[in-house]
Order: structure tokens, then sequence, then C-alpha cells
């Protein structure tokens, strides 16, 4: 049956061409919106990592935003506790920790509240100076340097090498400022934090607000995938070892990238539904029509003997190898189509990242199979409709269809 | 035909129509195709239902082979009654033991002569190697040896014709209905058709039953029924059927 299902479409070449084509052309194009939905994804998942860590352990009012003052600092013991539990961990690759506070930056006569993040310069694990364009990174042994964002910069007439007074409240409450000097200009994937946020190194924040404590410790893990089950190992030895800490993965740290990624699963699914809605429709018409030319035919292969099932499975058939067949065509165009974007090499810059890359089109198992999956079953189920309806013809009636 | 002996018990009722009648609805009417019609084929008869078009013969010959379900009465096959059955088990009854051919023949365009004879045999579910071996004994013997692999386009009316009778009788059925077997042929290839089936009769037993309005198939017959107006309107046994 499987063969004559597929002996059938070569009755009529020119509607089966113009089937599979239609099939085809669906597939190819969701292959390559989803390849390319994939590639600007992990380029943003890359990017979120590479700002926020694999996953940050804090305390869960810090990582909430609720925290108020520095009551929820980790005091040195407790920070080296939770770095060497979370380095114990199979996959990390290493570990830093930040200290944020809220301060004034007065720069001649301009002062503009701002955020400042004391980081560990060259940590290893988050890559500051990437986002230098103008100047140079932290240093290790820094201790009065500060990297300003392009847009703070911009509206405080900021250069690298000039000195701006930073002022903020200690952890026991008294006002303390300090001279710093501009070293580096970032850039940033959000305009909000080019405007409000600077990077100081971690002893130079230790040292203003008069503790040795930290706010986070953020960790590295080799791989994304393994995020999540470093993030349960951690919360376990945590547990266990009486810390009442928290931990965050990274997709739960950026907002912006569950709303970005949210947006995108929807654009797929619109994407992929216009698809199989659009395939469903065109088939099932043609198939309706190709059964009706061969009504006879059912008719005398039911006289023969062969079941109102098996006529149903053969027509079925019919419609999955139309499916099996132009979605083929349709993922091996979706490749051309792939390469011939990643060819073309079209500067682009995806929501969420700080640099512009090439357009590209990611072919994973995931970006062909689901399209052609898809174009399978759409084509399939496009004929059991036509394929019931020509099985509920008695056959002496089918018979007479001329 | 090479598949070993299929004779029945000769004399033995196969197929039996009792108080068989159909009605079709035509708009707000309703035509009476059939009334009241009862009918036996035993085992070897060749019989053969004469009447002109429109007199009935199609629809009993649908009715005899279970492909249409009748108004009234009822179709009995090796004695057991086949109106209570569901639509499956008649369709397990014809691929197992009826053969069809039909006026036009009715060949599946996409597949060779040999697979359109080797169709049924899926059907049944026979082994590959016994297959093989019924299709290519039955070709010889409808005289296709050397065409099995042509498609039916590339086949004469004749041509077509003989692999619809092979289809037919691939199966080793207990009977064969053929509708106006000749009636799209010229008349030499008819009676080369007519020998054919005659000559199966004979040399395996196997029952026929021919409607036709075709005078040139009536000679072929031990048996002729006239139906008119959806009756038998008589029966006239021959003796030795002799080709005309």
């Amino acid at each position: 049956m499987a063969s004559l299902a597929l002996r059938n479409l070569s009755r009529n070449r020119r509607r089966t061409l113009l089937s599979a084509g239609i099939v085809a052309l669906g597939c190819a194009l969701s292959l390559a919106v989803l390849g390319f939905v994939e590639r600007s994804r992990a380029l943003i998942q890359e990017s979120t990592v590479q700002q926020f860590g694999n996953l940050q352990i804090a305390d869960p009012k810090v990582l909430e935003g609720r925290a108020e003052g520095f009551a929820s600092l980790l005091p040195p013991g407790d920070r080296a506790r939770v770095e060497a539990l979370a380095r114990a961990e199979r996959g990390v690759v290493g570990t830093t920790v930040q200290l944020s506070f809220s301060g004034l930056l007065a720069v001649r006569r301009t002062t503009a509240v701002v955020r400042a993040v004391g980081v560990v310069p060259q940590n290893g694990v988050l890559d500051y100076d990437r986002l230098v364009v103008e100047g140079r990174g932290l240093r290790p042994g820094d201790l009065g340097a500060l990297l300003v964002g392009r847009t703070l910069a911009e509206e405080l007439g900021l250069r690298v090498g000039d000195f701006v007074n930073l002022t903020a409240t200690t952890v026991a409450g008294a006002f303390n400022v300090s001279p710093l000097e501009v070293v580096g200009v970032f850039r940033f994937s959000s305009a909000e934090v080019e405007r409000a946020q600077v990077f100081v190194p971690l002893a130079f924040a230790q040292l203003l607000l008069a503790t040795d404590g930290v706010e986070r410790v953020v960790v590295r893990v080799d791989r994304l995938g393994r995020t999540w089950e470093v993030a349960r190992g951690i919360e376990g030895k945590l547990s266990a070892g009486g810390l009442p800490l928290a931990v965050r993965t990274w997709d739960v740290l950026s907002p912006f990238y569950r709303g970005l990624s949210g947006f995108f699963d929807l654009l797929f699914g619109f994407l992929v539904a216009a698809v199989f809605v659009l395939v469903f429709f065109v088939i099932l018409q043609i198939l309706t029509l190709s059964f009706l030319e061969r009504m006879r035919e059912l008719g005398t292969i039911r006289a023969l003997g062969t079941t109102q099932g098996e006529v149903f499975s053969l027509l079925v058939g019919e419609g999955l190898w139309l499916g099996v067949l132009g979605g083929g065509v349709g993922v091996l165009g979706g490749i051309a189509l792939a390469a011939l974007f990643n060819a073309a090499g079209i500067p682009w810059q995806p929501p969420g990242t700080v640099e512009a890359v090439a357009l590209g089109v990611d072919l994973t198992p995931r970006v062909v199979g689901i399209p052609w999956g898809v174009s399978v079953l759409s084509t399939a189920l496009s004929a059991v409709l036509p394929a019931y309806q020509a099985t509920r013809v008695p056959p002496a009636e089918a018979l007479r269809a001329v | 035909m090479g598949q070993g002996s299929f004779c029945y018990v000769k004399g033995t009722p196969v197929l039996e129509a009792r108080e068989l009648t159909k009605f079709y609805t035509l708009g707000k009417e309703k035509v009476r195709a059939l009334d009241r019609v009862d009918f036996t084929a035993r085992q070897g008869d060749f019989t053969v239902v004469n009447g002109p078009s429109g007199s009935g013969k199609s629809t009993l010959l649908n009715l005899l082979a279970l492909i249409d379900r009748p108004s009234a009465g009822e179709v009995l096959f090796e004695g057991k009654p086949t109106s209570t059955l569901p639509e499956r088990a008649l369709a397990h009854l014809r691929r197992e033991k009826i053969g069809l051919v039909f006026q036009t023949f009715n060949l599946i365009p996409v597949l060779s002569a040999a697979e359109n004879v080797e169709y049924p045999l899926l059907l049944t579910r026979t082994p590959r190697a016994e297959r093989r071996e019924r299709v290519r004994a039955i070709l010889a013997e409808v005289g296709l040896s050397d065409l099995a692999r042509r498609r039916p386009d590339e086949l004469s009316g004749g041509q077509r014709q003989r692999v619809a009778v092979a289809r037919a009788l691939v199966t080793q059925p207990r009977v064969v209905l053929a509708d106006e077997p000749t009636a799209n042929l010229d008349s030499a290839t008819g009676k080369q058709i007519m020998e054919l089936l005659q000559g199966l009769n004979r040399e395996h037993c196997v029952t026929f039953v021919v409607v036709t309005h075709d005078p040139a198939v009536v000679p072929y017959a031990e048996r002729v029924l006239t139906i008119r107006d959806g009756r038998i309107g008589g029966e006239e046994r021959r003796g030795e059927p002799r080709p005309a």
C-alpha cells in the first residue's frame, strides 16, 4: 500500500509538483526563519551570560531587588565558603564577586546619580574589557579607577583621564567621598545601563563603603546547558551548609532576555501555525480534487476487496508521502537559503547585544526537524478529511463515477 | 493455470439471490431497478444474464458481487446470508471468494499488468514467493507473459481485459462475475475473451456469471437468463455450450 500510495503521486506530475512545491516553500521559509531566530537567541544568550555570569548567589533579597541598605552583604567567611563550594561543582570554570551601591558622581559643577558596581578587575569570569570602547579596562592593582557608560560620559562631558568625585553612604550610614580617574568608557546593550552605571574596582568600593563584605558571587559554567544542573547542585550544598542564600540563573536574572525569548517563541509559533494552516488548506483542496477524480478507481479497489480502512490508509499515505518528499525538498532549500545568508555576511546587531555580528542562520536538529515535521504533519492531516469522505462512498456508487 | 486444482464439488450452490429487490431514488421518484429476483449459481456453472440496457443486469451483478446492498431480499454466499454482514466482512468475502471483471477493465493505471494481477493477493496477505508464482502462471494462462511489465496504457483493449480476467482469477475465487466483458472490445477480441472465460470454466470449473446485452456472448453459456424491467423473464438451459 505504501508503494502504491507513492506511485499514485506520479499520476498527475504537474499537480504533485505544485503540491510538493507549496510544502517545500513553507518548509524552507520556516526553516530559514527558525534558524535565524535560533542564531539570534544564541547570541543574546551568550551576551546575557557575559553580563550576568551563568548564575549568581546572594541573599534572596538582593537577587529580588528588595535589599535595603547593606544588611544583606556576605561577610568574608561566607564569601569564601560560597566560592569554594561553587568551584567544587562539576563544570564551574570560575567565580567572582560584586558589590554595588548607589552614589553621586560629581564632575566640575555637574552631578549625576549613578549605580556603581565594584568588580574584581580581569577576573576571568566576566569580561568587562570587551565592553570598553575608549581608554582601557580596569586592571588588578587599580584603586581610584572608573569606567563610565558611553551615554553618561557624553552627558557629563567626561573623557578618559578626567577626575571625578564619587560620594556614597558607608555601611554604617556615614557619608564618604573619594576622587577617581576615568580610565575607560564602555558600551552596553541597554542605554539605561550606559547612562546610569559605572564600574569601579571592588577594593575601591569596599574602601568607600567601609566594609569587607560583598553583595553577590557570580559563577561561570563551562557550557550554557549545564547551568541549571550546577544551580541545583549549589542550592543543595548551600542548604546543607546552612547558608540562607539563593541561586538565580542568567535567564531569570535578565528580564530583557525573558521577554525577548518569549517574543521569539511567539514569533516562531505564529510562523509555524501560519505555514501549517497554509499548507493544510492548499493541500486539502488539491487532494480533494485528486481523490474525486479517482473515485471510480477507488470503487474498483473497494470492489476487489480493499476495506474502507485500507483505502483510507492508502489515501492518507499519499498525503504523508507528499509531506515527506515536499518537506525533504524544503529542508534542502532551507539549508541552501541558510548557506546563502551565512555567506552574505550582512551586519546585524541582535537586540540585547553590544556588538554587530554577521546575520546568520543556525542549522540545528531542532531547526531542521520542526519545519519538516510540521510539513509532514500538516500534509498528512490535510488528506484525512478527503480520504474519509472518499471511503464513505459505497463501492457500487463509486464505480459509476465518471 | 499451474496453480493446482481449485475445483469444488460441481453443482453445489455458490451464490443465491432470494426475492432480491432494489430501489433507486431519482429526485422525488423511486425507481424499482430489480423486482423480487431469485437466482442460483452453482459450482462450475457458466451463466449469462442477458437483457437490454436498463433492464437491471448491472444492478443484479452489483448485488451478487456484494458491492451494493439490496432494498429487500437476500444474497446468500455459500449458503450463508450476507445482508447482516458489516462492510469489512463483505470486503474480506470479496477479496477471497469473488472475482470481478468490468466492462471498462478498471485496471490501476500506475501498476504494471503483473502488479495489477498481484494486487488481490496483496490483500489476502499471500506470501511473496507464492504471489510471484501465481501471477506468472495466470499471466501465462491468459497469454500475457511477455507483457507483464507493461502498464495498462501500453496495452490494447483485449490485452487489458485479459489482465482483468487474470486479476479476477488469481485468488482462485468461488465465483467470477463479469459485467459486459466484451462491450468495449471489437468482435474478434470479444470472441477471444469469451473463449478464454469458457476455457477457464471448463478446465478449472470456475463458476462464471456474465451479464451482457451482446447476443454474441450467449452461445458460450450453459444457462441463459433473460432479464427485463428488473425481473427474470426466462431461463434457457443449453446443452454443451459452443462458441458463436
